[in-house]
């Protein structure tokens, strides 16, 4: 184990206690604490009382493209960025509290909050590795999570110019166009 | 409303919004820094306010906070005035992505 001081290790706890309540994959917690596999283990069966979903990691951008994961996306990716720009925080700490404002955002408005702690912060590794980016809309300004590289004079985002068949979903929670 | 009244409805408003943004500040700083839309400058003034201090800046004739969305875009977005294809929870969720997009006035 890496971190020798008593007070790292409780801070490191107390971060993985948090991402747990907020649902976190058990790879999240091993990547962004020094705490070992054997106790992040027993401190998420503590903490949720229920072992964690095994398997992968879903590692593709295309999730962000689609219409819907897109907006909670781009909603939580633009908060994350203005903490960025206000607080200086540990990376993690930023997307733990960019992803609460972000859920409370949710809540308010009865969505479901598409977007999971994983997802967002699958999200913030792909903007770090320039993998995904934000662009503005040429029609509103907003900034949208898109790839790089996409025109940013021509583009223009879900919520300007919603696809045809956007919103027409009868899923509860989900975002409706009419 | 006489001027006595603006007065004092003034003070209120005043006196309240100072007192949420400083249990919000003490809370969790950055996230009341996105919350109030303030500086780090301003947050800090603010936390340290005692509550005589802050009596005396809330009297005054003018409000301490001002409005946050001064356009037509989020302002038609909010009130559902402008296009009126999309639902109401849609617009607000557009509007809550351009108010996030701006941090200029925190910067």
């Amino acid at each position: 184990m890496r971190s020798k001081s008593i007070l790292t290790e409780a801070k490191q706890i107390e971060r993985a206690v948090t991402l747990i309540n907020l649902g976190a994959r058990l790879q999240v917690l091993e990547s962004e604490t020094d705490l070992s596999y054997e106790r992040l283990l027993r401190l998420y069966k503590e903490v949720s009382g229920k072992s964690p979903s095994k398997g992968q990691l879903p590692f593709s951008t295309d999730w962000f493209m689609t219409w819907q994961p897109n907006i909670h996306a781009s909603l939580f990716l633009n908060i994350h960025e203005y903490l960025n720009k206000v607080a200086e925080l540990d990376e993690i700490d930023t997307v733990i509290k960019a992803y609460k404002l972000y859920q409370e955002q949710t809540t308010a408005q009865n969505l479901e909050a598409l977007l999971s702690i994983t997802r967002a912060w699958r999200l913030v590794k792909f903007v770090d590795n320039g993998m995904l980016t934000l662009t503005q809309c040429s029609k509103c300004g907003g900034k949208f999570v898109t790839h790089p590289h996409e025109i940013a004079k021509h583009y223009v985002c879900g919520l300007c110019s919603p696809p045809a068949r956007a919103g027409k979903g009868k899923s509860a929670g989900g975002i409706q166009m009419h | 409303m006489n001027a006595d009244q603006v007065l004092t409805e003034i003070r209120e408003a005043n006196l309240s919004y100072l007192m949420l943004a400083q249990s919000l500040i003490r809370a969790d700083r950055e996230q009341a820094l996105y919350r109030l839309g303030v500086t780090e400058e301003s947050a800090a003034m603010i936390a340290m306010l005692t509550p005589a201090q802050m009596m005396k800046i809330a009297s005054g004739n003018t409000l301490l906070c001002r409005f946050r969305m001064d356009d037509d875009l989020v302002w038609g977005l909010l009130t559902n005035h402008g296009k009126g294809s999309a639902n109401d929870t849609t617009n607000r969720l557009h509007a809550s992505i351009l108010l996030a997009g701006r941090h200029q006035e925190a910067a």
